[in-house]
């Protein structure tokens, strides 16, 4: 049943938005350009709709499910000689604020040379699938785990102790700490796929080689535009291309995480940059013919203050796999599925509590499937497995989505 | 590409080949030709990369495609035209991120290859109603094939470099021309009789023009696409 909704909501979308002919292109086939091609103005636009999300498994936010939401990005690139681009992306989510997302000049010091500096809200510099959160990069529907689903960890407000934190687990979507902030909100997820990071950036490639480093604020859970702690992470990503096809990523990320409020209220002043978000990321994709195929593993530990028994067992580590893999059936009509697991290190909390992982572990199996009914006008379905070992929350749902995605 | 010409290129395809000139003949030892100039009086700009705020470096160079090149053709062919179709082969190659050619016209039953002459993966493919196909990715150095048995347009895409594309226009008879740089064609072999002639560029076609050619003559026409 839940399958037939979604698919009656995609083929209704398809519907409203098909032109009369799959020649005739209505809709724009390709980014807006002016004084001579030196302004491009490209937009992504992705309308999803799915199952109502009991157990919280696809939430962004308090307010925002992945699986419910009308996403429209503007991009612009501005051209401002041989040293000088000028990036921006605006985003609205469910015809709310309309949001800078990516606001940056791309400095190239040597016109021959592939050096680049990137200076303001620049693209991530960790992980793979930080950059092709698009609708149309995206096989499936949801996000992996590791860039959306929202653990117990804030930065702005942290646990008393141990059993504090086992106390909250599974409840990421709205937690609660009785150190910091101490009013409800949403926890983090590993790295967040729904933020830029602000600061400076330099990216050098080769045919074979590219590499990235960079010194942002907040860290890639919490990336921020201004500073909360006095602390600057530092983010470096290297991938090689050794052949067509073969794509082999690394990525490491660390800084300081805890507010300077949270961290004052829980051991004092001074120690803001003591409590810090330290990741590490791998991955690989290989594509040949009709396959295409992913995986990235992220790795994330946080070091939180302590205050008082039972301890919290340091570092809080978080590691998350996802595996997906695409395949086309015909022109136009692919099938796709990603097999993805969260998992957290244990603490020990009251005896009642015993040892349990800080959070409580998820799995997600989705399959799916896309058909374009013009190059850049591409119709999913999915229907993904969410399975929670622990927690308050739902721990098992099956949820079904549509979504229509569009590009220019 | 807008409405109106595809109905107008689809239109000319199916009709082709059921109505026939009836003062018209293959068979004829003496042929013509018809040349002219097509006019762009229209400026046509390549379409430009997707602005990559993602990306984390400048895009490599790119070669530009030529759009000047026009196709010129006959609405509705001489009896005999479609019998004299033997297969053959085009290529269309994938270099420095553009399709060279950029529009390619072809004869129902010819192959076109599509080689790969970049260091990087392209992924050719095509939803359009007359040859829907999907190449797969593939690498430098090889090359995949297409056989087009059906008349009509094929638009032409990557499915990884989205400012990748090209035309290629299926004919079912032999009697078109593209034009070179200058925007000068001539259509070659065409027999004896009454024809409707159309230009066409970059999905923009002209008003049909009717001529008469007369056996062994050079008959001049001119267009003007805006």
């Amino acid at each position: 049943m839940k399958v037939l909704r979604a698919v009656a909501f995609a083929a209704c979308l398809t519907i409203v938005l098909t032109p009369p002919a799959a020649d005739a292109q209505i809709l724009p086939s390709e980014p807006f350009s002016f004084a001579g091609g030196r302004v491009t103005i490209g937009g992504d636009v992705s309308a999803t709709f799915g199952e109502l999300d009991p157990g919280w498994f696809d939430y962004t936010d308090y307010q925002h499910s992945a699986l419910r939401m009308l996403r429209i990005d503007v991009s612009t690139a501005v051209n401002a000689g041989a040293h000088v681009t000028l990036l921006a992306q605006v985003r609205t989510e469910n015809l709310g604020m309309l949001r800078p997302y990516g606001l940056y000049a791309r400095l190239r010091p040597w016109a021959k040379r592939n050096v680049d500096i990137n200076v303001g809200r620049v693209p991530p510099t960790f992980g793979a699938f930080s950059r092709r959160t698009y609708a149309n990069d995206n096989p499936l529907i949801g996000y992996p785990l590791a860039y959306q689903y929202l653990t117990t960890m804030r930065p702005d407000a942290v646990p008393a102790n141990a059993a504090e934190l086992l106390d909250r687990r599974s409840s990421g979507w709205r937690v609660r700490y009785t150190l910091g902030n101490q009013q409800p909100d949403r926890g983090v997820p590993l790295v967040t796929a729904f933020r830029y990071d602000t600061g400076v950036q330099v990216h050098a490639e080769t045919a074979r080689l590219r590499g990235t480093a960079a010194v942002t604020t907040g860290t890639v859970a919490n990336p921020l535009f201004h500073d909360d702690n006095s602390g600057q992470q530092i983010a470096a990503r290297v991938e090689a291309r050794p052949v067509a096809g073969l794509i082999l990523g690394a990525s490491g990320a660390r800084g300081p995480f805890v507010g300077a409020t949270a961290a004052r209220g829980a051991v004092g002043d001074g120690h803001d940059r003591e409590f810090t978000q330290t990741a590490w990321g791998g991955d690989v994709e290989y594509s040949r013919g009709h396959y295409l195929l992913r995986s990235e593993t992220v790795v994330s530990d946080w070091r939180l203050p302590i205050v008082r028994p039972p301890l919290l067992d340091l570092p809080l580590r978080a590691v998350s796999t996802s595996i997906e893999g695409r395949y086309k059936i015909a022109p136009g009509l692919y099938a796709a599925a990603r097999v993805d697991h969260l998992g957290f290190s244990e603490i020990t909390g009251t005896p009642a509590q015993g040892t349990l992982p800080w959070d409580a572990p998820v799995t997600r199996v989705e399959i799916g499937g896309g058909f374009s009914i013009v190059h850049n006008l591409l119709a999913k379905i999915s229907i993904q497995r969410n399975t929670r070992d622990g927690g308050r929350a739902k721990r098992r749902d099956t949820l079904a989505a549509g979504q229509l995605a569009f590009w220019f | 590409m807008t409405i109106r010409t595809v109905i107008s290129f689809v239109s000319f395809v199916s009709v082709a080949s059921l109505v026939f000139e009836p003062r018209a003949s293959l068979q004829g030892p003496r042929t013509a030709s018809i040349r002219g100039h097509v006019e762009l009086r229209r400026v046509v700009s390549a379409a430009e990369r997707r602005p990559g705020v993602a990306e984390l470096g400048t895009p490599a160079d790119r070669d530009r495609p030529d759009l000047r090149r026009s196709v010129v053709y006959l609405e509705s062919a001489p009896r005999g035209a479609f019998e004299t179709n033997e297969g053959g082969r085009a290529v269309m190659d994938q270099r420095n991120e553009t399709f060279v050619p950029h529009v390619l016209a072809i004869t129902t039953g010819m192959t076109v290859d599509f080689p790969n002459s970049d260091r990087f993966y392209h992924n050719v493919f095509s939803l359009s109603k007359t040859q829907r196909f999907d190449l797969g990715r593939y690498a430098a150095g090889r090359s995949k094939s297409v056989q087009f048995d059906r008349a009509g347009i094929v638009r032409v895409f990557c499915d990884i470099h989205s400012h990748m594309n090209a035309f290629i226009l299926v004919f079912s008879h032999p009697f078109y021309a593209m034009t070179d740089a200058d925007g000068r064609y001539r259509i070659e072999r065409v027999p004896a009789g009454i024809y409707n002639v159309v230009a066409w560029n970059e999905g923009t076609l002209s008003d049909p023009k009717s001529v008469t050619v007369h056996d062994g003559a050079i008959t001049e026409l001119d267009f003007s696409l805006r």
